[in-house]
């Protein structure tokens, strides 16, 4: 399969990540119509349960973890928006045919960062979840730091192969 | 850098423009132009040798290396 080109796996990539990003819009989207529409909630429900034909049994009780866990999957697709949004970068100069230029090292970079903060952010809102009741579920995951760990390296390897392409374009 | 590139010197010792030797050497003038403003990184033997051929010199008269 060629690397490159119509068909490729870069195309593939290109697609699916595309994809994701809209998908990621959508709940970030979601979200905010959450954040706004929680505060009526309670209001919106006894409105629905004066109607004879609908019957709603129970109430909704909105406290600061419900706000929490919104603030946690706000984090989460920031942190995936911007983690497409480089990588779908890397690819468009992978198309150009010059992927190994030093600004997709600092993309790679700020991905592995990203992802950091990310991870961050998750132990923060965990750790908060303790004092306001909240349902986060904080648990170490090598795979992610493993993940981590991979882009750091990949970033490394683009920033000396910038350096070598630069030698190899600048020898007569 | 260390190594400094004296060939706009060479070329108007001999009385020869630089697309000429892109011409003899056949190394685009682009490369050559890297080459005399001492942007290059490195030199190919087989460019220094076909350098020296046409303009008669030695590679010492073309590098130098400065303090």
């Amino acid at each position: 399969m060629r690397a490159i080109g119509k068909n490729s796996i870069s195309s593939i990539l290109a697609y699916v990540l595309h994809a994701a990003r809209i998908i990621i819009w959508i709940g970030c989207v979601g979200l905010a119509i959450a954040v706004v529409m929680i505060p009526f909630a309670g209001g919106l429900l006894a409105w629905l349960q004066t109607f004879d034909n609908i019957n709603i049994n129970g109430g909704i009780d909105v406290d600061g973890g419900d706000y929490l866990e919104i603030a946690n999957h706000f984090i989460t697709f920031l942190v995936l928006l911007f983690v497409v949004n480089r990588l779908l970068e890397i690819l468009k100069t992978l198309r150009f045919g010059a992927p190994f230029e030093k600004e997709n090292a600092d993309r790679f970079r700020s991905v592995g960062y990203a992802l950091l903060i990310g991870e961050a952010a998750k132990f923060a809102f965990g750790f908060l979840s303790i004092f306001i009741d909240a349902e986060i579920a904080v648990n170490v995951e090598l795979t992610s730091i493993a993940a981590i760990l991979s882009v750091f390296v990949l970033s490394e390897v683009f920033l000396e192969g910038a350096r070598m392409k630069e030698e190899q374009d600048l020898t007569v | 850098m260390a190594i400094s590139v004296k060939l706009d010197r060479v070329l108007l010792d001999r009385g020869m423009s630089l697309t000429e030797l892109s011409e003899r050497v056949g190394v685009t003038i682009a490369n050559l132009s890297i080459l005399k403003t001492g942007k290059a990184k490195a030199i190919r033997f087989s460019t220094l040798e076909a350098i020296c051929k046409e303009l008669e010199c030695q590679p010492g008269d073309i590098l130098f290396f400065d303090e």
